[in-house]
């Protein structure tokens, strides 16, 4: 029951503002929609993380993974959401109506897109989900409508089809693995990691690689990251917050699923080395990108590849602290990577650009968007007392244990890159003197108060693990195949 | 590795496949869009025929079904769609690929090897009489996926995915008879609407740019 409102909310919503006329309509509809669906979400993971999977008409199903997810995506829709009508209040004015109940209307498809994506058993309607995400994200990427922005849209909708086709390609070698073996059979999860120690190996290696270049271009492994800096930099900001924040985790998601399958019946060692690989050159590529980057919107999308990259490696590493610190680095990159790319969006509508050299005096012209983008920035590049510090310790601890030193060792020197490039660059955007077009103030508080949520779990996550948190990673880790 | 040779089922998917191949390569060969677009019909046709026999030999209604939606929507909608755009942009000659006919055609022809290479373990586990289209099906798969990063049009590229798509249906036809119902109708859907939307880029990029030529979309780096 309350499985089926957390779909209905955001696909009701937007139905809804799309049919409506009244800005004042929409922005409550959309808030409201967000707030509920973050309740019903909330209420749902509390519920469901410590007790048994949940299932509906053989299509829709929630284990503790799902859980996870689902907490992740309704949590960063909601901060996102309130953000988003203080920042399209100054973005579009009322003339532009049409562009606002695009961008409402769109907002909640997407969130609905992705919750369905991570509730649903059948691997098929997971499929049709994740390609529904492009869909309705790629004319939001394009709002604007101007020349880079069209460019980014193109180049997103090519090569995330592209990627999403060779997933299915995937998912069918998967099921014909699954069909051999038992006959007629559905599509469903459920029923394929249940016969997976009968499958053949070949054909299942075969399946993987496929989805983990298809779902993997959607998670933004290198070297299918190509679209992500153009598409997150040039979408609107509460846009870029959920396509970095939670669209690559619902990737890394479908990912997860299948390297369960996979590691029950070709054993974990072939999908780790392929993880392990794509990760490291997700981590590299993103570090050459950041030790110098000019745009800041870009510097975090770099960031995401980055980020996607180390979550790579944990799953790679794998063990109970491999996939630990993955799971947890996959809550931490959410929660600081939104709140940033939210304040982005603050301080683009302050400077009017994106050039990290034509920002000034970001802390004293604004000083709450300067200290929490301060905060963020800290807290992602893996600084104590923030949690991504404790999850990529984790992660990087497994690297050593799983005798994978030198992927650990090398990941830790690109991270100290990273940390240098966005340490210099953030430096210049804080400090100094603003120009005198600039107007002292933020553009606006109230929307942004929500991000002291992200900041206060951030720190949460990274001075301690109460049981209960501990107990709920424990499930999920079970559904993937850790014994804990 | 043909294991029923006297059914004429087998016959017939083994020559369906061959001339879903051949498609993609009179595709490669044609300059004018216009004939592209026909080429890509004519495939669509024949995958489409080819559900049909298996359907028919299968003994399946619901494949029946998918055969003739599938039939409707590449072979009739999105060429229409397709057309359309190309009379609209007003470009007829608009091959413009990377790399040259000779030079395309070598290198598809590699992919076709690859393609029997990869798909060996499926070959080797199969037991269903269509099962030598198998790495045809899959060779057109890899075609698809070239053309569209060989081509400079918009449309081409375009024209690539849906290269793509329908090696990836025929994969799934030949190795499972079809996948369930309800995800191939999401199939259809997706692709129906990404190209809807494609369309609209096409126009836009046009608007825009002045010409088709996504090489000229360069503000983006770094």
């Amino acid at each position: 029951m309350m499985l089926v409102l957390l779909l209905l909310i955001p696909a009701l919503a937007s139905a809804f503002i799309s049919l409506s006329r009244r800005r004042r309509v929409m922005e409550w509809t959309h808030a409201l929609a967000s707030i509920a669906a973050l309740i019903v979400g909330g209420v749902l993971a509390v519920r469901l993380g410590a007790g048994e999977p949940v299932a509906l008409w053989d299509l829709l199903r929630v284990d503790a993974l799902s859980a996870f997810m689902v907490a992740i995506v309704a949590f960063v829709g909601a901060i996102a959401g309130i953000y988003a009508i203080g920042y399209m209040r100054l973005e579009f004015d009322d003339r532009q109506i049409r562009r606002v109940r695009l961008f409402y209307a769109l907002f909640q498809l997407f969130v609905f897109t992705m919750l369905l994506a991570v509730t649903t058993d059948n691997l098929g309607v997971m499929w049709a989900a994740i390609e529904g995400t492009t869909l309705a994200t790629v004319f939001l990427v394009n709002i604007h409508d101007s020349h880079t922005g069209l460019e980014a849209a193109y180049k997103y909708l090519i090569m995330s089809s592209v990627g999403i086709a060779l997933a299915f390609l995937g998912t069918v070698l998967m099921y014909y693995a699954a069909s051999a073996q038992v006959g007629e059979i559905g599509l469903s999860w459920t029923s394929l990691i249940g016969i997976a120690p009968g499958l053949d190996p070949d054909i299942v290696k075969l399946a993987f690689v496929f989805i983990l270049i298809g779902y993997g271009t959607k998670a933004g492994l290198a070297p299918m990251h190509t679209w992500l800096p153009d598409a997150h930099s040039e979408a609107p900001a509460p846009i870029s917050a959920l396509m970095s924040g939670v669209l690559l985790n619902v990737g890394l998601y479908a990912l997860m699923r299948f390297k369960a399958v996979t590691d029950v019946t070709a054993g974990p060692a072939f999908s780790s080395t392929w993880l392990m690989r794509f990760g490291l050159l997700s981590l590299g590529l993103a570090a050459a990108f950041l030790v110098s980057q000019r745009n800041y919107k870009r510097m975090l999308a770099y960031s995401s590849v980055e980020h996607t990259g180390i979550i790579a490696l944990g799953l790679g590493f794998g063990g109970y602290w491999g996939m630990l610190g993955a799971l947890l680095h996959m809550v931490n990159h959410a929660l600081s990577k939104s709140m940033l790319f939210l304040l982005s969006g603050s301080i683009l509508l302050k400077y009017r650009t994106t050039d990290i050299r034509g920002v000034r005096g970001l802390l004293q012209a604004a000083p709450w968007t300067g200290f929490w983008f301060l905060c963020g920035v800290l807290a992602l590049i893996g600084l104590p007392p923030f949690g991504p510090f404790v999850s990529e310790f984790i992660i990087f601890r497994a690297g050593f244990e799983a005798h994978s030193v030198a992927y650990a060792v090398t990941g830790i020197a690109l991270l100290a890159l990273v940390f240098a490039g966005m340490l210099g660059s953030v430096n210049r955007m804080l400090y100094g003197q603003a120009s005198e077009q600039v107007k002292p103030g933020d553009p606006f508080r109230w929307p942004m108060m929500p991000m002291a949520l992200n900041l206060i779990l951030l720190v949460g996550f990274g001075l301690l693990l109460p049981d209960g948190v501990q107990e709920f990673f424990g499930h999920v880790l079970k559904v993937v195949g850790v014994l804990v | 590795m043909v294991l029923f040779p006297e059914l004429p089922f087998a016959r017939v998917a083994n020559l369906l496949s061959f001339l879903f191949l051949l498609m993609s390569f009179l595709l490669l060969i044609r300059n004018s869009l216009s004939a592209q677009v026909r080429m890509f019909a004519v495939q669509s046709g024949v995958l489409s025929a080819l559900a049909a026999v298996v359907a028919y030999f299968g003994g399946s209604r619901e494949l029946f079904g998918v055969a003739v939606l599938f039939a409707f929507i590449k072979v009739i909608v999105i060429p229409n769609v397709l057309t359309r755009a190309v009379s609209k942009i007003g470009i007829q000659r608009a091959v413009a690929p990377y790399l040259g006919t000779s030079v395309t055609l070598a290198i598809c022809a590699g992919l076709v090897v690859v393609a029997f290479y990869v798909m060996a373990p499926v070959m080797a586990s199969n037991r269903l009489p269509t099962s030598d289209g198998i790495p045809l099906a899959f060779a057109g798969v890899l075609i698809g996926f070239f053309t569209t990063v060989n081509r400079r049009r918009a449309l081409t590229q375009i024209l690539g995915f849906l290269m793509l798509e329908n090696g990836i249906f025929m994969v799934a036809l030949l190795a499972t008879y079809g996948v369930p119902l309800i995800v191939e109708l999401g199939v259809f859907l997706d692709v129906l609407v990404a190209v809807l939307i494609l369309e609209v880029f096409v126009y836009r990029i046009k608007h825009n740019f002045d010409s088709t030529d996504v090489g000229q979309m360069g503000a983006l780096r770094g």
